[in-house]
């Protein structure tokens, strides 16, 4: 492992203190130094939410907090917090001083928990992990200390599922996202827990969370944690689809799978499929003359630089069903070895023509280098037209290349996102407008 | 200006020791500001006559800041200048942290005169983390003292602050100046020490032996020499005093293993009682079998 990253994109594990603002009325409670949650913000988040950006309560931990313990400071702050924030349900956070510092956030939230308050805590040193294993953790506590106590009912509802796919903000579409699956979920007739974002009912969904027939989990490793957990706490069973669903293909392997994993009635959930692919493939047809005419001025080549389950998930949509061909793929999420074997047999079937591909697939959170790799590389393809699938941090790549860039990772910066999605067949489309005009901002 | 760090196993008199010894160089004519790295704060007691100072870090919580050292300097016997570091509630929060802010605040303040002669550091006995190793990282203490006797325990853990300080010594100036005993009365402990601190390659420094006197001195909150300035106790702590003034030993002590440090106490006889009782009892088997 190299000794120095380059432009990690992604946080410590603070970090998860957005998945908390993406619970509607969520309050995180940092306790952690002055900026770090910030710093986290700036990296990941656009928009502040509910309770997030400077609205955060936080205890600024300074030096005296250290030498003193600031368990104080933490009680008066989750007090007054209770006073000024309406929320449902607020979290607390500890950052690396607490941690390092050994204050005992249990005991402190504990007070509040006695009293029935809508309160949890989720030790977050940075230095324990990534945002991404936070954020399963943070599911965990939320689950072991709130829904547990909260949930009146837990008998099994049939047809309900909780989904566990985007990392809110760490996707910076996650909202989109999670919506879109949302939706062609109940179009196959389940009704649908999302837990985060607009589509969600909030802490009222998340009670009914042991109730879930099964789970599903979408992506390669983050939330596995969480669905195994829920396994052995409410014995839930969970399906896992490993990258996200972009475009018809993808999307209807997705419900196919999910429908026989649920035991649905194939007709309607094959209805459904019927009707959404129709739609979804004539608004291509309606534009198959212009993309035809037009076949030699779309990239030929994509090169990502993303989450695994957005890599995997958008390379599969564009060779199948654009014709673009996966480049080196930098999966920069940190994503743990054991998970990585996995990841790469998804790129050698990658192709619907059922010819195994040879896709150079890199596994390093550095994506400075990355950033090289892809030069390096895209110099054996002088005479094709590139596209980069990144953050805003690629912009000066993609000048240097003359490619067209897509943001689909944070940082994000030159995009604002507000519902925008590109999972389902909604998403695939979405897509294809979105390279067409990066391609077509370039025309004089 | 010297500064010193004293070290050594908890429970092993090293304030009693260091503050004894600090009235010995009072008499020498000496400037002496004594810093307790000690949560327990009880490291200026016999100086000061009792324990009424107020902590660096107590003051710290109750004010917010400290802008003048009168808060947390105060005068002891012969013109020391006491200060105690002191450290948040038991199980709360860092105290080695809370040293380091204690000796930042001491030099931000300027309690580092001129006209000092020696500044001593008594620290806690167990060096367990960064914040302990604060009086003997760069620019501090440049000379340490272990107080040990001849028990095991004591000596295993003067070996190991010899581990921690052979890291800083490599890195910064901090040296060993001796080994300082505070005698327990064991079987051949001058012996013992002496061969102890050769192997680390340092000295014996002085042997204080073992005297009521210093009890019931501490009984008054007073040091030997401020309490019974003719007793022989006191000339022993004035001996120390000049054998630390004249000393002219430093090194980087070389930590002993295990089984080195095993060997020796065994050589002078701390293993010879449970060999014989062994053998007997090897001799009672073999009989009875």
């Amino acid at each position: 492992m190299s000794s120095t990253i380059e432009q990690p994109r992604f946080t410590c594990a603070l970090g998860a203190y957005e998945s908390v603002v993406a619970i509607k009325r969520g309050v995180p409670i940092l306790h952690s130094g002055p900026g770090c949650g910030g710093k986290v913000g700036q990296l990941i988040a656009q928009g502040e939410g509910y309770a997030g950006g400077s609205t955060a309560p936080c205890t600024n931990a300074e030096e005296q907090d250290v030498v003193f313990g600031g368990e104080k400071k933490l009680r008066s702050v989750i007090e007054n917090s209770f006073k000024v924030i309406d929320g449902d349900l607020y979290v607390v956070i500890t950052g690396c001083t607490a941690a390092i510092t050994g204050d005992d956030i249990g005991a402190i939230v504990g007070e509040f928990q006695e009293e029935d308050k809508p309160i949890v805590y989720l030790e977050a040193g940075g230095f324990k992990s990534n945002n991404y294993v936070a954020h399963e953790r943070l599911i965990n506590a939320i689950v072991d200390q709130y829904v547990d106590k909260f949930a009146e009912d837990k008998e099994v509802e049939k047809g309900l599922v909780n989904v566990f796919a985007s990392v809110p903000y760490q996707d910076p579409f996650w909202n989109g996202n999670l919506e879109g699956l949302k939706r062609i979920l109940e179009g196959i007739g389940l009704k649908v827990n999302i837990l985060f974002g607009e589509e969600s009912e909030g802490v009222k969904e998340w009670l009914t969370i042991p109730k879930a027939e099964f789970n599903i989990l979408v992506g390669p490793w983050v939330g596995l944690n969480a669905v195994k957990h829920l396994k052995r706490l409410y014995g839930t069973p969970y399906i896992q689809f490993p990258y996200l669903p972009v475009g018809a293909v993808e999307t209807s392997r997705f419900l196919r799978q999910v429908a026989e994993f649920a035991g649905l009635d194939p007709e309607q959930s094959e209805k459904y499929i019927k009707k959404e692919e129709g739609k979804y493939y004539a608004h291509i047809d309606k534009m198959a003359s212009f993309m035809l005419e037009f076949r030699y001025g779309i990239p030929r080549r994509v090169y990502t630089v993303a989450d695994a389950s957005t890599s995997i998930g958008f390379s599969k949509f564009l060779l199948n069903e654009l014709g673009i061909i996966p480049g080196t793929q930098n999966i920069v999420d940190d994503i743990p070895e054991k998970f990585q074997e996995a990841v790469k047999k998804e790129y050698e079937d990658i192709s619907n023509l059922g010819r195994q591909r040879d896709i150079e697939v890199r596994f390093d959170p550095d994506a400075g280098k990355a950033q090289e790799v892809i030069e390096e590389d895209a110099k054996n393809y002088p005479d094709k037209r590139i596209l980069l699938l990144g953050s805003a941090w690629e912009k000066g790549l993609a000048s240097k290349l003359k490619a067209d860039l897509l943001i689909v990772s944070v940082p994000v910066q030159y995009r604002l996102i507000m519902n925008c999605g590109y999972t389902g067949y909604e998403g695939g489309l979405r897509t294809i407008e979105d390279i067409y005009d990066r391609v077509l901002a370039t025309y004089r | 200006m010297r500064q010193v760090a004293i070290y050594g196993k908890g429970g092993i008199g090293k304030s009693t020791t260091t503050q004894n010894l600090t009235a010995g160089l009072t008499e020498l004519g000496k400037k002496v500001m004594v810093v307790g790295c000690d949560p327990k704060a009880d490291s200026t007691r016999l100086l000061l006559n009792g324990l009424a100072q107020k902590t660096v870090l107590d003051t710290l919580r109750e004010e917010g800041e400290i802008d003048d050292l009168s808060y947390i300097v105060k005068e002891g016997f012969g013109g020391t200048r006491c200060v105690e570091s002191g450290g948040p509630e038991p199980g709360v929060g860092c105290a080695g942290r809370g040293i380091i802010t204690s000796i930042g605040m001491l030099e931000d303040l300027g309690a580092y005169t001129d006209e000092l002669d020696y500044v001593f550091y008594d620290v806690l006995g167990d060096v367990v983390c960064g914040g302990f190793a604060m009086p003997i990282r760069e620019g501090k203490a440049q000379e340490i003292y272990i107080v040990a006797s001849g028990e095991m325990m004591a000596l295993y853990a003067a070996n190991n602050i010899c581990k921690g300080i052979q890291k800083y010594a490599v890195k910064g100036g901090v040296r060993l100046g001796g080994i300082i005993c505070n005698s327990r009365k064991v079987d051949r402990e001058r012996d013992l020490l002496e061969a102890f601190a050769k192997e680390l390659g340092s000295q014996l420094i002085y042997f204080v032996p073992r005297d009521n006197e210093v009890q019931r001195a501490e009984i008054q909150k007073k040091t030997v020499i401020d309490h019974n300035p003719e007793h022989p106790q006191a000339q022993e702590y004035r001996n120390l005093a000049q054998a630390i003034e004249d000393n002219q030993m430093f090194v980087i002590p070389k930590p002993m293993t295990q089984e080195r440090l095993e060997e020796i106490l065994t050589e002078y006889g701390l293993f010879d009682d449970l060999k014989e009782t062994a053998s007997e009892e090897n001799k009672t088997i073999r009989i009875a079998g």
